[in-house]
């Protein structure tokens, strides 16, 4: 039997090998996975003689798998699924291929393109935005009219109506809920707040930024919000951040991103059908800066087959294709003209809160080990909310610790 | 008497030796000699920095507090999962009917994924709508924070390992008790030894190996911990559940920084060789009477 | 003990031990709209085949095939080597004292966490020409099988009496004989023992074929598990679904070789 096994898989990649031409894609599973699936079977018709093979990875083991194959210059991949945060890091490595002029193009909402050009935002791209994720805030509506709140503008709204919320209701209902878990989760949870208070984790010019006033503001705000929050916030990820919006457990949240929004209309799913509202976070000071997620495709510099890769990538990002994805499988766009299709509206009630926030959005610092810096904020973050350290000194350490490290 | 033949020997070791040698020899040597440099990630240059690496982990506090959370989760996972598996062993080892159909289902923890493991106590453990809270308040007690209260968690998490792995300590053993011989037991029978006697001074000492043995492969493994945290606590609640495998891995492979990932795991390895030697060394010797 | 203690108490282990595998099967039966209301009960109220449905997309079988063939290659030749080297270890003399040194290399290898071995080893890999093939990925599993098998052995040689061997050596049996019908069967519950925990850990292991694998073709069943848990969210049913899918091919083999397991021997020692 595994004589018979060896010889089919022999066979296999044999019949892969010979083609023409090859593109291998490295992407991503689940729903993303789907999407690319469709975009790969479309891409099939149009392009009946090139051999496609698209390796669905976990969203667990992309990166690690994808950056070591381009540090090795294996040339394993023609194309690559990226999130946005490891771009700086890929791009300084020169792991990436620039791209043809051609692939620019008007439509494209400008801030989630230009996040893909390097050095600056004049110079040439070097990834296309395929998913315009964004950072939202999520409130029920149906709560705040029943307390007399209106909708939050600021933080400190926000903390004023949680704290009314968290009083006025029997104890199932919280004012608020986020991710509090420790990694990347709570400090995407904490962004938000920070940028609102016109804070950063790092400056303009590439230094640590966390020993400011504002910052020590938008932290105690970020505290203080914890005792409106579900007991074990501190462990919460987004599937617990989920289910207490659609359980109506919790009547806000610091930031929800499109794909867990869906499911709040669906009767099945969800006891607060209507009732929530999607838009962009609310500031402390200024203007809003919602944070982008966004899912770039990009070509390695080690790739075999560039040309096609560049078409592959032009055609993913397309119109036609974009629109389809959006309907059939709840990708977010990345175009303007998708967001204002009557179709792709009607389907998605707070599709124009979302475009509005990806115009302004932001992205996550620009820095070369933005995991590192990320992982050392997120642990002091939990430290303090913890109540093992006071806001100060976990700002102070967590400055100090990022001062040493960061690479720009 | 040993057998001497040393052309025998050398055969039924070469090809261990040629796999181990070929797999293990380079990957670990570069640990070794990486744990004392700083390595630059891109062009693979090497710069030695003696023992800088050590200096900087034994001045982290997250690096102090993973090392005493892996020992002590070490500690107790793997002697409650011999002591489990010993008490199990011993009712399994005498026949009952249905044990065909108990032995499967005892064992079965083990064969699910982690991943699959750590998801349903994840949900179980849940303050609002776990299983073990609903249980726990429907008898009258209070709801536990499971999962983040900073003196349970880590212990959360042993519990789930136990259920996961007791089977594998509790097959070892249950395979010793397997292989005395019958005689030996009936002898003792008839020497009139019976109940917690016989099993102190006859059964425990001929199972004595494999208790060790179990001892030994499970401390090693729960030493490594790291899917079931980073499934269920992600290190947290502050840095109650950090094990010196996230740690590894988190500058191994999201820092890249192999200097301080090598170091670390040198550092695992003295202790798990320390931790371990005792019981290494009384599986080792004793065979050749 | 009397019986009926005995009795309680293994029926007690037993279903404490069930009881998560219980929740496993119910929430892999449950609609998504049950495990979102009633997602903590033991008990589905409907029965519904729709996570089992999402798991059905043709890769499945494909997965499944890679996988038992990959973990079966790697246990049998684990077992094989680590059989002929744990019996060296047991019954011949070293010189100076290289069998506990050597015992002592392979603990190492043992103990070495598998992250930082990934990293020199997928270079190695690379240089060899291994990276995607599965020849590789059973070569890499050795890493982990290989000690472990080594150590669990030779706990179980060592229980074989010298008497019985030295008998069959009388005889005129040379060492393969004496290996393949007397030391062989006499420690196979400990063959069995360390045949499944090596199957299991080929079987799960994620981290080098999420590194060394790149084709869908060659993929294994603990890359597509982690498919059901993503930054998005848990997919509670398939992930619960994928569980049973993927341990009941493990169980059933456990539960055909426990006969080897539990047989019992008299070995004649008057």
């Amino acid at each position: 039997m595994f004589q018979r096994l060896l010889v089919a898989t022999a066979l296999a990649s044999a019949t892969f090998c010979s083609a023409a031409t090859e593109l291998v894609i490295a992407g991503r599973d689940s729903s993303y996975g789907q999407a690319m699936q469709h975009i790969v079977d479309e891409y099939q018709k149009a392009h009946p003689s090139t051999n496609i093979k698209l390796v669905k990875r976990p969203s667990k083991g992309l990166y690690e798998s994808i950056s070591l194959s381009m540090r090795e210059k294996t040339g394993n991949y023609d194309v690559i699924l990226m999130d946005d945060t490891w771009a700086p890091e890929f791009l300084s490595n020169n792991w990436l291929t620039a791209l043809p002029k051609e692939v620019e193009d008007k439509d494209f909402i400008q801030a989630p393109f230009d996040i893909g050009r390097y050095p600056n935002a004049n110079s040439a791209a070097y990834a296309m935005p395929m998913v315009g994720n964004v950072a939202m805030f999520a409130w029920n509506k149906a709560v705040f009219d029943a307390n007399n709140i209106e909708k939050p503008s600021s933080w400190s709204e926000v903390l004023a109506a949680a704290k009314k919320i968290n009083a006025n209701s029997a104890k199932d209902t919280n004012g608020i809920v986020f991710r509090g878990v420790k990694g990347n989760p709570i400090v995407t949870g904490f962004l938000p707040i920070l940028w609102g208070y016109g804070a950063d984790v790092v400056d303009a010019n590439g230094q640590a930024s966390l020993n400011t006033p504002e910052a020590k503001q938008a932290l105690t705000a970020f505290l203080a919000m914890k005792q409106y929050a579900p007991r074990g916030v501190d462990v919460y990820n987004a599937d617990e951040v989920r289910d207490s919006l659609q359980k109506g457990s919790a009547a806000m949240a610091i930031e929800v991103w499109p794909a867990w929004v869906p499911n709040l209309d669906n009767p099945e799913m969800s006891n607060v059908v209507g009732d929530m509202e999607i838009m962009a976070p609310p500031a402390e000071v200024g203007a809003p800066a919602p944070m982008l997620g966004i899912w770039q495709l990009a070509i390695p510099a080690d790739a075999k087959n560039k040309t096609e890769a560049a078409a592959f990538l032009k055609f993913a990002t397309s119109p036609a294709i974009q629109k389809t994805l959006a309907l059939d499988y709840g990708i977010p766009p990345t175009r303007e003209s998708i967001y204002n299709d009557a179709e792709v509206v009607s389907k998605y009630r707070w599709y124009p809160q979302q475009a509005k926030a990806l115009t302004t959005g932001k992205a996550r610092p620009r820095i070369h080990n933005w995991a590192e810096v990320e992982s050392i904020l997120g642990d002091f973050l939990q430290m303090t909310m913890l109540g093992q350290m006071s806001p100060e000194q976990a700002l102070e350490q967590a400055q100090r610790r990022i001062s040493r490290v960061i690479k720009v | 008497m040993l057998f001497e033949n040393r052309k025998q020997l050398t055969a039924l070791l070469l090809p261990s030796l040629t796999i181990l040698g070929l797999l293990a020899v380079y990957p670990i040597g570069s640990v070794m000699i990486n744990a004392f440099g700083s390595v630059d990630y891109l062009s693979k240059q090497y710069q030695f920095v003696g023992l800088a690496n050590f200096v900087e982990l034994f001045e982290d506090f997250f690096f102090i507090a993973a090392m005493k959370n892996t020992l002590v989760f070490t500690l107790v996972a793997s002697s409650a999962q011999v002591l489990l598996g010993l008490w199990l062993a011993l009712l399994f080892n005498q026949k009952f009917s249905g044990r065909r159909f108990a032995l499967p289902i005892i064992i079965y923890p083990m064969m699910i994924s982690t991943l699959v493991c750590s998801s349903i106590w994840r949900s179980w453990y849940n303050y609002d709508f776990g299983l073990l809270n609903s249980a726990l308040v429907a008898i009258g007690l209070p709801a536990q924070e499971w999962l983040f209260n900073p003196d349970l968690a880590l212990y959360a998490i042993a519990l789930v390992d136990t259920w996961q792995w007791t089977p594998m300590a509790f097959l070892i053993i249950l395979a010793g008790l397997q292989s005395i011989p019958k005689d030996i037991g009936e002898a003792a029978m008839v020497d009139g030894a019976k109940g917690w006697r016989a099993f102190a001074f006859i059964t425990l000492p001929l199972i004595q190996k494999q208790l060790m043995l179990a001892f030994l492969l499970r401390s090693i493994d729960a030493f490594k911990l790291f899917d079931k945290v980073y499934v269920m606590t992600g290190g947290g609640p502050g840095n109650a559940t950090e094990t010196l495998s996230m740690f590894v891995y988190k500058y191994g492979f999201r820092f890249f920084n192999l200097g301080m990932a090598s170091a670390a795991a040198l550092v695992m390895l003295a202790i798990s060789l320390l931790m371990t030697l005792f019981y290494a060394h009384r599986v080792m010797k004793g065979g050749k009477q | 003990m009397s019986r009926y203690l005995h009795r309680f108490f293994v029926w007690s282990a037993v279903a404490l031990f069930i009881l998560p595998i219980v929740w496993m099967f119910s929430t892999a039966f449950k609609s998504p709209g049950e495990i979102f209301h009633a997602g903590a009960n033991l008990i589905p109220q409907q029965i519904s085949l729709a996570s089992f449905q999402a798991l059905l997309n043709g890769e499945l079988p494909i997965l499944v095939a890679n996988t038992v063939f990959i973990a079966l290659s790697a246990t049998v030749v684990s077992l094989c080597i680590a059989f002929f080297a744990a019996y060296a270890l047991v019954r011949y003399r070293f010189p100076a004292k290289l069998d506990n040194l050597f015992l002592l290399a392979v603990l190492v290898v043992k103990m070495m966490p598998p992250i930082v071995v990934a990293v020199p080893l997928y270079s190695l890999m690379n240089t060899l020409g291994l990276l995607n093939s599965q020849l590789g990925l059973v070569l890499a599993y050795q890493v982990y099988t290989l000690p472990f098998c080594i150590w669990m052995l030779l706990s179980f040689i060592r229980d074989i009496p010298l008497e019985i061997e030295e008998a069959a050596a009388m005889d005129g049996a040379h060492l393969l004989k004496r290996l393949a019908f007397v030391v062989f069967p006499l420690c196979a519950p400990g063959l069995v023992a360390t045949a499944i925990f090596a199957m299991i850990l080929g079987w799960n292991e994620f981290l080098f074929s999420l590194l060394f694998i790149h084709t869908p073709d060659k993929f294994t069943i603990p890359l597509f598990i982690s498919n059901f848990m993503t930054e998005d969210g848990t997919a509670w049913g398939e992930l619960m679904a994928i569980g049973i899918v993927s341990s009941l091919p493990m169980l059933a083999l456990a539960g055909y070789m426990q006969r080897y397991l539990l047989r019992g021997f008299s070995m004649g020692l008057k």
